[in-house]
């Protein structure tokens, strides 16, 4: 009697792990999304720059960043964002918050965004050019109104900037990228601001070893690498299918090769990388190298990793994935709608374009998606076939042949890698970091959202018939 | 007779093209299926210089890869393996089946995610929190199951009314705002304990008690990162397994007097337990083939211990690093090559005995009478 009460407690207890299994799974996904989402798109928003005065009597202005408890019940210490390299030699601060005197966010501090050294911290003095000399906050309008002109429309001028030390130095306007006093901004300036920020991510490239500025020359390297592939692989892709499903004759050796191209998918990404570098890079490339551009010999031009040889081997990496999805499409159209246009008297290249294939087309689509959905996302193979990690020049420009398929070229997810991996300042570059992740994890999910609505259009559109 | 003369040109055109076409497709078809198995032709040609060498060279360069690849897969699936299984059982028979139609998408949804960006998120974020909240961590592994048997036992004790409310069919949702509270309990009272127990520092009395090496980036990590990248495709053929069981089979069970889970138990899993064989292999062969996940979060020291704390280096993550850098044709390129081919070989073959049971376990539906 013990027992079986026991076992039916226990019986009724599975189903709830099984659930919180689920409810688990969903949890991470959330909070993996909602990290990314918060921090990526977090950082566009104006932080606030606090000043600070310590103990010692020295006052310092920069970002707080986050707290940490010190060892031994010490109490927390603050990291501060504080800027100013050329005037510090550092660009981050540790402060004890116990050691913290006063705090307060005053509406002159500015952070200006510049080239050489990095992001500036403090106050604007004064604003010097050929047209006299402004203090205050005229030099702040002055400032604003230069700044808002293309870079060679702008004067010749000189800042005089003071840190929060009281330490002063001289900034040409030319380094200076952008301004902000983040502290004086009200809500809806903050908002322009912070689209601002975003459309400056999406649209520069990346500057100060990849810890400022945006990721355009990822996102367009990465965009023109999966036209290429899919130019490539759906072609081939439809034609295999067509062949398995509509001409080879369907025997053993057939399911042989379905189960085989099916496997494929499951292959690690790297061994696909492994053979484009031995068999596209060194292989073709070294060949063709040697025949038509022996003069530049031994630096090689299509003998190493480029937009090419990547396409190449994400078109053949992603070949099952379209073969099975048109396959399927195929495989869901009734035996009766080929018979009747074989009975009305068309050949087989007729039925196929003018009944079967408009039918699949769906399918197509979706496998072509899902195709480039998983291309974008791959980075392991590329990291043995062709990317850089500051491409100079892009793909695709004004010079004859426009396109240089030789040409290396940058990705999001190894731009990401990299930036993460062999950064100079990790700490600095973590929210471009995050903001690169979101945007990559919105690319990929917005195409596969794309082709699961596809696909579920397709077989609402054919109701029960397939 | 002259109609006839003036019909018979385009048909013979039409079946020119025709066989044109036909023969195009073929070779297209062909040529696709000739570069698949040129993948594999490339891996034996490359490895066959090795065959000269003095073999036991490759295997001691090998064998700690292999070993941190075996680690590796083991601890993300020890993480995949029960939530997966727990999901596809929930979500095939215990959920409603509208709900069952949105939350598959959500799944496969997470299947994308590309491995760079949860191999971020886990070496560079989560790592260096787990190491300064080890006990924390713990806590949390160990307390989620726990606060999920208990929302069991109290879902008995509520009122009628709140019961319906709360159905055990939609327990899949309501249940992750119940976890994440559980979670934040878990996290507020750790640092408590770690006082109380291990003197702060968790990660110090492990190696003065234990004689364990703590990194910041582990097989812990992995297991967590890995884990939730291999929980999707695990979930997903697990569940359609499961889901595909005749009805008929489950409610001759239950009409005999067994309870849901008993006939889940005693009949559900069994008929289903080739299925589940094949999300398994499936689910190894995505966990030894990934390369980024491994490459971000395991510190990629070549070590051969047990140790949970310490780093590990995966054949993918060493041939991503160091092929790049080999001469073609040196003998560390050669290796390395080998290295693919061990990988190619194995989840090819995993793969090909998952789609072979699986057609077995679909004609075997069929015979029961099923879809």
């Amino acid at each position: 009697m013990r027992t079986t009460l026991r076992r039916s407690t226990l019986d009724h207890l599975w189903p709830w792990l099984c659930a919180a299994s689920l409810a688990l799974s969903l949890l991470l996904l959330i909070m993996l999304v909602g990290l990314l989402a918060t921090r990526g798109l977090g950082h566009f928003w104006p932080a606030p720059l606090q000043e600070v005065t310590l103990r010692s009597g020295e006052t310092l202005a920069g970002q707080p960043i986050r707290e940490t408890a010190l060892p031994a019940q010490q109490g927390q210490e603050r990291l501060y964002f504080t800027g100013n390299q050329d005037s510090d030699g550092q660009r981050w601060r540790w402060v004890a918050v116990d050691d913290i005197v006063s705090t307060r966010t005053p509406d002159d501090v500015i952070r200006l965004e510049r080239t050489p050294w990095g992001d500036f911290i403090g106050r604007l003095v004064a604003f010097e050019s050929a047209n006299g000399h402004l203090e205050g906050e005229a030099a702040w309008k002055e400032l604003q109104a230069q700044l808002a002109l293309p870079p060679s429309a702008r004067s010749l001028a000189t800042l005089t900037l003071e840190t929060a030390s009281g330490a002063s130095l001289m900034q040409p306007l030319s380094g200076v990228l952008h301004a902000q006093a983040p502290n004086a901004l009200s809500l809806w300036e903050k908002l322009n601001a912070w689209q601002n920020g975003l459309w400056r991510f999406l649209s520069e490239g990346p500057r100060a070893a990849n810890t400022g500025g945006g990721v355009w020359p990822a996102i367009f390297g990465t965009v023109l690498m999966v036209i290429l592939m899919s130019v490539i692989v759906t072609p081939f892709g439809v034609l295999a299918a067509i062949y398995l499903n509509e001409i080879a004759h369907q025997g053993r050796l057939t399911r042989l090769v379905r189960i085989g191209v099916r496997n494929l998918a499951g292959v690690p990404s790297i061994v696909y990388g492994v053979f484009g570098l031995g068999v596209f890079v060194y292989g073709i490339g070294g060949s063709l190298d040697e025949w038509f551009f022996s003069d530049t010999l031994p630096s090689p031009t299509f003998g190493t990793g480029g937009l090419l040889w990547a396409s190449l081997t994400l078109a053949l990496l992603t070949l099952p994935v379209v073969i099975v999805a048109t396959e399927e499409g195929l495989a869901r159209i009734p035996d009766a709608q080929r018979e009747g246009a074989m009975a009305l008297g068309a050949t087989r290249l007729e039925m196929l374009t003018r009944i079967v294939l408009p039918m699949a087309t769906p399918a197509m689509l979706t496998g072509v998606i899902l195709a480039v959905a998983r291309a974008a996302g791959e980075v392991a193979p590329l990291m043995l076939v062709g990317v850089a990690k500051l491409a100079p020049q892009v793909p695709l420009d004004g010079d004859f042949p426009y396109l240089h398929l030789e040409r290396k070229f940058m990705h999001l997810g190894y731009h990401l890698f990299d930036t993460a991996f062999h950064g100079e300042d990790v700490q600095a570059a973590i929210p471009l970091i995050y903001a690169t992740a979101a945007l990559l994890v919105a690319i990929v999910l917005v195409l596969n959202i794309t082709a699961i609505f596809l696909r579920h259009h397709l077989r609402r559109q054919r109701g029960g018939e397939c | 007779m002259s109609a006839f003369r003036r019909f018979a040109s385009p048909l013979d055109l039409r079946r020119f093209k025709d066989r044109l076409a036909t023969g195009l497709i073929t070779a297209g078809g062909i040529t696709v299926l000739v570069a698949i198995l040129a993948i594999g032709i490339f891996l034996v040609g490359e490895t066959l210089p090795l065959l000269r060498l003095p073999e036991t060279l490759a295997l001691a360069k090998l064998s700690p890869l292999l070993f941190g690849t075996f680690k590796a897969a083991l601890a993300a699936l020890l993480f995949a393996v029960p939530v997966a299984l727990g999901a596809a059982i929930y979500s095939a028979l215990f959920m409603s089946p509208r709900l069952r139609s949105r939350i598959k998408p959500t799944m496969e949804m997470m299947e994308a995610v590309p491995g760079v960006v949860i191999g971020f998120i886990a070496g560079l974020v989560l790592a260096p929190w787990v190491e300064r909240h080890l006990l924390s961590t713990l806590m949390v592994i160990v307390w989620l199951p726990v606060s999920a048997a208990l929302i069991g036992v109290l879902w008995y004790r509520l009122g009628h009314r709140l019961r319906r409310r709360l159905s055990l069919a939609s327990a899949g949702l309501w249940l992750v705002p119940w976890l994440g509270l559980m979670m934040a309990l878990a996290l507020w009272l750790a640092p408590s304990l770690e006082q109380l127990w291990f003197g702060n520092d968790l990660p110090l009395w492990l190696e003065r008690h234990w004689g364990l090496d703590y990194t910041t980036r582990n097989t812990l990590i992995v297991g967590i990162a890995m884990g939730f990248a291999v929980i999707p495709s695990l979930y997903s053929l697990a569940d359609d397994a499961l889901a595909d069981v005749p009805a008929a089979l489950l409610e001759g069970a239950q009409a005999l007097g067994a309870s849901r889970w008993q006939s889940l138990w005693r009949v559900a899993l069994p008929c289903a337990g080739p299925g589940l064989f094949a999300a398994l292999m499936i689910g190894i062969g995505r966990a030894v083939g990934e390369t980024m996940i491994v490459l971000m979060t395991s510190a990629n020291m070549a070590l051969v211990s047990a140790n949970p704390f310490e780093g590990l280096r995966s054949v993918a993550a060493a041939i991503a690093i160091e092929l790049p850098e080999a001469a073609p044709g040196s003998l560390t390129y050669h290796v390395l090559i080998l290295a693919a081919l061990v990988l190619f070989l194995f989840t090819f073959i995993v793969n090909t005995l998952a789609e072979l049971v699986r057609q077995r376990l679909r004609r075997r539906y069929r015979l029961l009478g099923g879809k």
